[in-house]
């Protein structure tokens, strides 16, 4: 009995320390930054950054010192990448891989969605805690990139759990793994037609909710200095761009895992890998392609075009599906 | 009387609105003089009004055992009147589920609110006075829900708004004050006015104001004369709760009121509106299983979240803020018990309790700052972290818990509206429900905006430097907001606790209206219904604030085995300028990006709707009084077509 609990909780623990978890998380999320930085400057007609840039500038960033401005409210200052960190690793979690999921039934995808805001706001918060004047002003917008997104993102999930519903006869599925269950029975969501919108609305999220081109106005390094982060140096700054990493992998796999469930074998390293490739291929079409060939919006553009296009497409979407198509 | 008798539970509930008046009695008896005790200017008299808030507290606890859990109707009868000819003669006190969930509420904000008070109130003069009026309002709104005589209710609604009223002028030399005393004491008579007219309709027509009696009676039996009644006792709830078109009136009321009292009116007050709606809706009429009644409160509690969430973002003042906000949050109540289903009413009694908890919390932070800056204008302040951390922590909670971040409580019960309407959305194959469903998920966010610009604007960014001697609260303050912060953790991560012990008991008081007549000796046909539900999503937070703990000290492990505590000091006079602010190479200043426009990318989008906003507001009592008549009329209209 007692061996017995010992095992499932050293499994747990794998789980949250191993796959999919830290270690999963740290590598998978920086190679594909690295593959992001890699074809971003492909397409710019540059040599650009090995693969592993990210991993050797996480480590050259971890031995630097750390500075804690004068003005800054230290412990809120440099707790909170930790914990958005930490956060963004438990949705990982729970995020299904073919049919397996770490942690089934603890989280539907309204839980998610609101999950997602944990990291975000820890970023912030740290950003409100530094002081800085940048930061405030990276924080307004990025806020307003939150808002922006939300609409779009709440369109599409009940849209899915809408579809995913009807097919199971309950008329509404919020659960994940039910979600990932369902195509692996079914197919693929994407190969529905009402389900065609809403992936693209989500893939048009993607780059906003992980700030990168032509939706990076939070960040704006030429104008407003990095923005949230202009205050952060050393291993703090390194635990924030990890979690931008990281981030791209969330959303990546939440969007296969929505859409391209049910592409896997069973084997659950295979489907791993599987999942990984799928990433890679949503982050070159929809993070790089997208950042070399646009330019940076303004915040209140950047708010406009989410709730009317990528709204709108999701709309088109959720009555779709209401209608049963 | 022996001992044995008055200790019988029955006797409770009257008890408990019973040491609310005699504290108001005593409280009053023991003078006007302020004593010599600075830290305490009322002195023994502010204890009274502690000890009084406290049992009454103590002997609504006491009933959760027999009412809650076991289910029992306490009907009580004042002296030894009881029905005469089939007629119910004399006021009678009737205690379902429902009526003591609300009382519970009630009696813990009021109580944390006076322990809150003590130190708070130090400034002031005529603080001897104020714990009079504060005993008289919480006796009001416990009297209210307690009541099972409609007439004993308009009674009771005097009593609280007069002294709601008084309360709001109580800082008369605070800007704004008298006036919106003014506000509130023309509207707040209007609607009084409305439920007294309502009351007459119905005791003219089935001469008797008892509850139970009126709902035995009233369903099926519907003529013009009822329904204009309802319309009036609707409008009448409406203004006590603040819904719209009646939110101006607690924005102006909240800004200026101390912050003892805008949690009261935040939390108290408006409960008992959106406990005299339901008793009206639920009980009296019966008419929730209409299309066009759900549709209406759905319809007024969509309005109110999306507009009062809007106009929030708009504000400057801490205060008014929070004001908004809390008519938002009582949107989401009204549009979830408006749904009629089992989950929607358990959801929306779950929001209005942790609406209770989490608007009190952070009325107190904003109290706590305006104790120790003497502001609440978000363009001024900044930077306060340092000085007050606790309360910083404190605010944040309740931040939290309003925006909807799990794990906190807010999160828990709006995720069950959430489901609820989609639910609806999906039983009737309505998709008007499912708007509301969108609704609700998008003003969520736009609360967690506001108060990161809350957050940004008073707690971070830069300190100006007239708050340099700022320190931290009183410890009796700082109790008062954690006893509030950790019932908002524990009830957001305790979900089902919470629903089966509070929220499930109350919504199946609200679906079993024939236990609620059968208590009460009326003879009653309805059938006892079916209250189950079933949850569409999952959310665990115990496990998930476990794993998270894991991962966070794992995480923390690495951190500190690999320095990362290991920061440059900035200590001692002369500071290195690399410990300075960022700014480009230019001179260090003071600038804090905050105050009110924090988020013009979004409101600049929304200018049109803004500028409107802004326009209809126009701040004159004139106006909202006829807003007040409009809304009447409309009610009445409204009945008239679809009842």
């Amino acid at each position: 009995m007692t061996a017995n609990i010992f095992i499932n909780g050293l499994q747990y623990l794998g789980y949250i320390l191993i796959f999919p978890g830290f270690l999963f998380c740290f590598v998978c999320g920086m190679l594909l930054t690295g593959i992001d930085r890699k074809l971003v400057a492909r397409m710019q007609k540059r040599v650009g950054p090995p693969i592993l840039q990210p991993f050797y500038d996480f480590f050259k960033l971890c031995g630097k010192e750390t500075i804690v401005p004068a003005a800054a409210s230290r412990t809120t200052f440099l707790m909170t990448p930790l914990v958005g960190l930490a956060a963004l690793v438990v949705i990982q979690l729970f995020i299904p891989i073919h049919g397996f999921s770490a942690f089934s039934g603890m989280a539907d995808i309204i839980v998610i969605l609101y999950l997602l805001l944990i990291p975000a706001l820890a970023a912030i918060l740290g950003a409100a805690a530094s002081g800085s004047p940048y930061a405030g002003v990276g924080l307004s917008r990025e806020m307003v990139t939150i808002i922006s997104c939300e609409l779009p993102l709440v369109l599409v999930l009940l849209a899915v759990a809408k579809t995913v519903g009807n097919a199971m006869g309950t008329g509404l599925c919020f659960s994940m793994s039910d979600i990932a269950d369902y195509q692996v029975q079914h197919g693929s969501l994407i190969t529905k037609l009402s389900m065609i919108p809403a992936a693209i609305a989500f893939a048009m999220v993607i780059p906003g909710e992980t700030g990168s081109h032509p939706f990076d106005t939070a960040e704006a390094e030429t104008e407003i200095c990095e923005g949230m982060h202009a205050e952060y140096s050393g291993a703090p700054l390194a635990v924030f761009k990890l979690s931008h990493a990281i981030k791209v992998l969330t959303l990546t796999s939440l969007f296969v895992a929505l859409f391209f469930g049910g592409i896997g074998t069973g084997l659950v390293a295979l489907d791993g890998v599987i999942v990984f490739a799928l990433c890679v291929i949503a982050t070159a079409l929809f993070i790089s392609f997208v950042h070399a060939v646009t330019a940076r919006l303004k915040i209140e553009q950047v708010f406009k075009y989410y709730w009317t296009v990528v709204s709108g497409l999701a709309l088109v979407s959720l009555v779709l599906a209401w209608y049963g198509m | 009387m022996n001992l044995a008798n008055m200790t019988d539970y029955h006797h409770f509930p009257i008890y408990a609105i019973m040491v609310l008046f005699l504290g108001a009695f005593v409280v009053s008896v023991a003078g006007t003089k302020p004593s010599r005790n600075l830290k305490n200017p009322a002195g023994a008299r502010a204890w009274i009004a502690l000890c009084a808030t406290g049992l009454s507290l103590f002997f609504l606890v006491m009933l959760i055992k027999p009412v809650m859990l076991k289910g029992e109707i306490i009907a009580y009868w004042m002296g030894s009147r009881a029905i005469a000819g089939g007629y119910a003669i004399g006021i009678a006190l009737e205690v379902d589920a429902l009526s003591l969930f609300f009382a519970l509420l009630i009696a813990t904000a009021v109580f944390v609110s006076a322990i809150y008070s003590i130190r708070y109130m130090v400034h002031d003069d005529c603080v001897p006075q104020y714990y009079v009026l504060y005993c008289l309002l919480a006796g009001g709104v416990l009297g209210l829900v307690l009541s099972g005589d409609i007439f004993n209710m308009f009674v009771m609604v005097e009593i609280l708004t007069f002294a709601a009223v008084a309360l709001t002028a109580f800082r008369t030399k605070v800007y704004g004050a008298l006036e919106a005393a003014f506000k509130y004491l023309v509207v707040g008579c209007m609607g009084s006015t409305a439920i007294l007219t309502g009351t007459i309709m119905l005791y003219a027509q089935y001469h008797t104001l008892n509850l139970a009696q009126l709902a035995s009676l009233i369903p099926g039996t519907l003529n013009n004369a009822t329904k204009l009644a309802f319309a009036f006792l609707y409008i009448g709830f409406s203004t006590k709760a603040f819904i719209v078109p009646f939110h101006p009136l607690a924005a102006d009321a909240h800004g200026a009121a101390p912050a003892s009292i805008s949690v009261l009116i935040s939390g108290v007050l408006t409960k008992s509106g959106i406990y005299g709606i339901i008793r009206l809706t639920y009980f009296l009429f019966q008419t929730m299983n209409l299309g066009s009644m759900q549709f209406m409160l759905v319809f007024i509690g969509s309005v109110s979240m999306f507009v009062c969430v809007t106009m929030a973002l708009a504000q400057h003042d801490f205060k008014r803020l929070l004001a908004y906000h809390s008519i938002s949050q009582i949107g989401y109540v009204l549009a979830a018990v408006g749904l009629s289903t089992s989950l929607g009413i358990s959801a929306g009694l779950y929001h209005a309790m942790n609406h209770t908890l989490f608007k009190g919390l952070l009325f107190l932070a904003a109290g706590a700052v305006l104790h120790e800056t003497g502001t609440t204008d978000l363009g001024k302040l900044g930077g306060l972290s340092k000085k007050m951390p606790h309360t910083t922590a404190l605010f944040l909670i309740g931040a939290f818990s309003i925006s909807g971040v799990p794990p906190f409580n807010g999160f828990a019960s709006k995720w069950m509206i959430y489901q609820a309407s989609y639910q609806k959305a999906v039983e009737t194959n309505n998709i008007g429900f499912l708007a509301v469903t969108i609704i609700a998920l998008v003003t969520s966010t736009l609360t967690l905006a506001s108060f990161v610009k809350v957050s940004q604007s008073v707690f971070f960014g830069q300190l100006p430097r007239e708050y340099e001697n700022v320190k931290e609260v009183p410890f009796g303050m700082r109790l008062a907001m954690g006893i509030l912060a950790v019932l908002c953790i524990l009830t957001g991560i305790f979900p089902n606790t919470v629903t089966g012990a509070l929220t499930q008991p109350a919504a199946r008081a609200v679906a079993d209206v024939g236990e609620y007549i059968t208590a009460m000796g009326f003879k009653s046909n309805l059938p006892v219904p079916e209250v189950s539900f079933v949850q569409a999503g999952v959310w665990e937070p115990i496990n998930w604030l476990l794993i998270l703990c894991i991962a966070l000290l794992a995480l923390t492990i690495v951190a500190v085995a690999g320095k990362y505590d290991r920061v440059s000091e900035n200590e001692g006079e002369q500071v290195d300028t690399k410990y300075q602010l960022f700014y480009g190479g230019e001179k260090n200043v003071y600038s804090q990006v905050g105050g009110g426009d924090l988020f013009w990318g979004f409101k600049h989008n929304w200018r049109h709707y803004f500028d409107f906003m802004h326009d209809l507001h126009s701040g004159i009592v004139n106006d909202y009084a006829l807003w007040a008549v409009v809304a009447l009329a409309l009610a009445i209209v409204y009945m008239m077509i679809v009842l």
